[in-house]
């Protein structure tokens, strides 16, 4: 354990000292950031531009109410009180843009038709959105009528037609979204630490390779056995994929928190999140020793086969999954996708954001399967580590690599 | 002088080929131990079997503390054949790692690297990547690694191949030392007259079998008779004839005569018949060198002096 130790400490400090591994450890936080804020600067700037100066002459005292209202309703209006008359708004309007007068006096109340002036070029979408202002000016006139508060509230209320699903009340819809929440934060955050380890940890494939390249695994094997080579090889990457995800919680996660209104730590730090980091964890175990085992059988990265190809596909694999699930997080290619251990990570933590009621018994099996896979992994990746590493100068055949594992 | 490695009988096949059998040994404290043999006699599998990388299928390996079954790793310091470096490291991370690795101080291990760098031309590098070293200074690194934590047993496996002949010195001086300061050295090598040079004694193998185990002045004694070798023409029939001449070969207007053991040169000179056409006549000792050729190429000259012992 000591010398897996001191493996895993030389590999952190030698990605840490490598120039490669730290502009590649802050330009997926930078680009992701990109990504996500250059759309939106482009967004704001669009919508500064067509914020609306909305003139109100008010002869009935309702300005105060109706701000309120446009304050609510987040509309990117200007509201300012003005005594021109319409025959002055109309030659005023000439030289202004992306403005309009609204005139409120007892029109209101005689046939709730009041006039709007707008400028030329404003958006054609105004003359519907100055419709909420009505509803304040409704609510004099039905206090006018002189109803009794209850009254005046069915009549406000209006009928309004909503889609409705037998099972799902439209109570529930408020409070599901919480839980929703609660369950897709850190199920995409899980998800953000698996992606991210097992990135970093096809760098193990990288490094056993190279040593074998470099020709020095001899030399640190003389000092201790393949095990601990290899343990602290999968040790040491997965401290690396931490840090890249430290990096990245620490420049991506202020961003988001500023940017989105939903309190993401909330829902982050919950007791799910814990299951899923455990999910991510063995997920990792299963594909570092996987790259670890095949590294060991590649002379040169620009050599690799098709067999030792398709092997670095393997975390890909979740992907044929993603759809089917997404459709219905319990069907049968759900439960397929959660036993096939190579899937399983990514499907469970895609299934767990997805689902209300956790399917525990397939979760456990599921996890069962890959706590044994990762066991059983671990056993191979030694045999063919241990033979591999020591081979130089050509690629092992899947027939030689068979050989391996069952001496 | 107390006894670091025993080698015991050792086999090891791949598939059903037999790599080695039957390698017995000791390296001692404080001596130069040679294997020796040609290429793909099984020197690298041997050393590959003390240092524990492959596991051998028959025989035992015992290190001085006898009682132990695990390699004492940390006091052994290995150069292998196949040996290079992480390439995008500085000179001083690697050094210090691999000290590191066998539990050595650190603050020791620098010093002492240091100190080494500097002795073997390679002062000033310690800063400088790996990848910027030329081969030569690469293989000077390598040795500094193996004998930085002051190894009891030092194993090099062909530490002179690729060298220069100044760094070829430096290394053979410094393994001197090394084992002047109570280190044992088992080193493999291919080049007979290096061996010569500093071997205490020798393990003679090929295609996996021992053919001369023993101190290098006894086997000289043993094995290095004289030879004569004549330019002129002379019949073979003649040649065989003479007195003390075991094996005769004749090459066009050459001749060499292997002479037996206990020839006396100058009486044996004095008896030449005066038939005898003698164009150009040197006597000498036969070399480990031509021992060497002699084994790699399948000549029976050590088998019969082998028969003539039993």
């Amino acid at each position: 354990m000591r010398n897996t130790k001191k493996v895993a400490k030389w590999e952190i400090k030698r990605n840490m000292k490598n120039k490669t591994f730290l502009i590649g450890l802050f330009i997926s936080p930078i680009l992701f950031l990109a990504f996500y804020l250059i759309p939106d600067l482009f967004n704001n700037s669009d919508e500064d531009a067509v914020s609306t100066t909305v003139f109100v002459n008010d002869q009935l005292g309702v300005y105060e109410n109706l701000e309120a209202t446009v304050q609510q309703a987040g509309a990117e209006w200007e509201l300012q009180p003005t005594d021109i008359s319409e025959e002055e708004a109309a030659g005023a309007l000439e030289s202004e843009e992306n403005s309009a007068y609204v005139f409120i006096d007892e029109r209101a109340f005689d046939g709730g038709v009041l006039p709007v002036y707008q400028s030329e070029e404003i958006s054609p979408d105004f003359i519907n959105e100055v419709q909420l202002l009505g509803a304040p000016l409704q609510a004099m006139q039905i206090e006018e009528l002189g109803l009794t508060p209850e009254e005046a509230s069915v009549i406000t209320q209006g009928v309004v037609f909503e889609e409705a699903s037998p099972d799902a009340s439209a109570e529930t819809e408020a409070g599901m979204d919480d839980a929703f929440l609660e369950r897709i934060v850190p199920g995409i955050f899980a998800a953000a630490v698996l992606l991210s380890i097992v990135f970093t940890g096809m760098a193990i494939f990288q490094s056993a390779s190279q040593e074998k390249k470099d020709k020095i695994a001899e030399i640190i094997l003389s000092s201790l056995t393949p095990g601990e080579l290899m343990q602290g090889k999968i040790i040491g990457y997965f401290v690396l994929g931490i840090i890249q995800v430290l990096v990245f919680i620490v420049l991506v996660l202020p961003v988001l928190v500023w940017k989105i209104d939903v309190p993401i730590l909330e829902y982050l730090f919950v007791p799910e999140l814990a299951l899923m980091l455990v999910i991510a964890v063995l997920g990792y175990l299963l594909f570092a020793a996987l790259f670890v085992g095949i590294g060991a059988t590649m002379a040169d990265i620009s050599t690799a086969g098709n067999f030792q190809g398709m092997i670095m596909m393997l975390p890909f694999a979740a992907l044929i999954f993603v759809g089917p699930v997404f459709n219905d997080p319990s069907g049968i290619w759900a439960q397929v996708g959660s036993y096939i251990p190579f899937t399983s990570p990514a499907i469970l933590i895609l299934r767990l954001s997805l689902l209300e009621e956790w399917p525990w018994i397939e979760i456990i099996i599921g996890l069962a399967i890959l706590i044994v896979s990762v066991w059983v992994f671990m056993k191979l990746a030694g045999k063919i580590f241990k033979i591999g590493i020591l081979m130089y100068g050509k690629n092992a055949t899947p027939g030689e690599i068979w050989k391996w594992i069952r001496a | 002088m107390e006894t670091m490695l025993t080698v015991d009988n050792l086999g090891k096949s791949f598939k059903d080929k037999k790599i080695v059998s039957n390698i017995s040994f000791e390296v001692k404290k404080g001596e130069i131990m040679a294997l020796l043999g040609p290429n793909g006699a099984g020197k690298s599998t041997t050393i590959r079997n003390i240092m524990g990388i492959m596991y051998p299928d028959e025989g035992t390996i015992t290190f001085r503390d006898k009682g132990k079954k695990d390699i004492p790793r940390n006091k052994i310091g290995y150069l292998p054949e196949e040996r290079g470096l992480y390439k995008n490291v500085k000179v001083m991370d690697i050094l210090l790692y691999l000290a590191e690795l066998k539990d050595y101080p650190l603050d020791r291990a620098k010093e002492r690297a240091l100190e080494l760098l500097k002795k073997f031309d390679l002062e000033g590098k310690d800063k400088v990547s790996v990848e910027e070293l030329s081969k030569g200074m690469g293989q000077k690194v390598q040795f500094i690694a193996a004998i930085l934590h002051e190894p009891e047993l030092l194993i090099l496996d062909e530490p002179f191949s690729g060298l220069d002949p100044v760094s070829q010195e430096l290394f053979k001086n410094e393994i001197r030392g090394l084992a002047q300061n109570g280190t044992a050295i088992l080193l493999s090598s291919h080049q007979m007259n290096l061996v010569e040079e500093m071997a205490d004694r020798l393990f003679l193998i090929h295609r996996g079998t021992k053919v001369i185990y023993g101190p290098l002045d006894d086997v000289k004694k043993q094995y290095a008779n004289f030879k004569c070798t004549i330019h002129g023409v002379n019949e073979r029939s003649l040649l065989e004839s003479l007195p003390e001449v075991e094996r005769v070969e004749q090459n066009e207007e050459t001749a060499v005569l292997y002479l037996s053991k206990d020839v006396q040169p100058a009486n044996w000179l004095k008896n030449l018949p005066a038939q005898l056409d003698v164009q150009e006549l040197s006597i000498d000792r036969i070399s480990l060198h031509e021992i060497f050729i002699d084994i790699a190429t399948d000549k029976n000259l050590l088998k019969r002096e082998e028969n003539l012992d039993a």
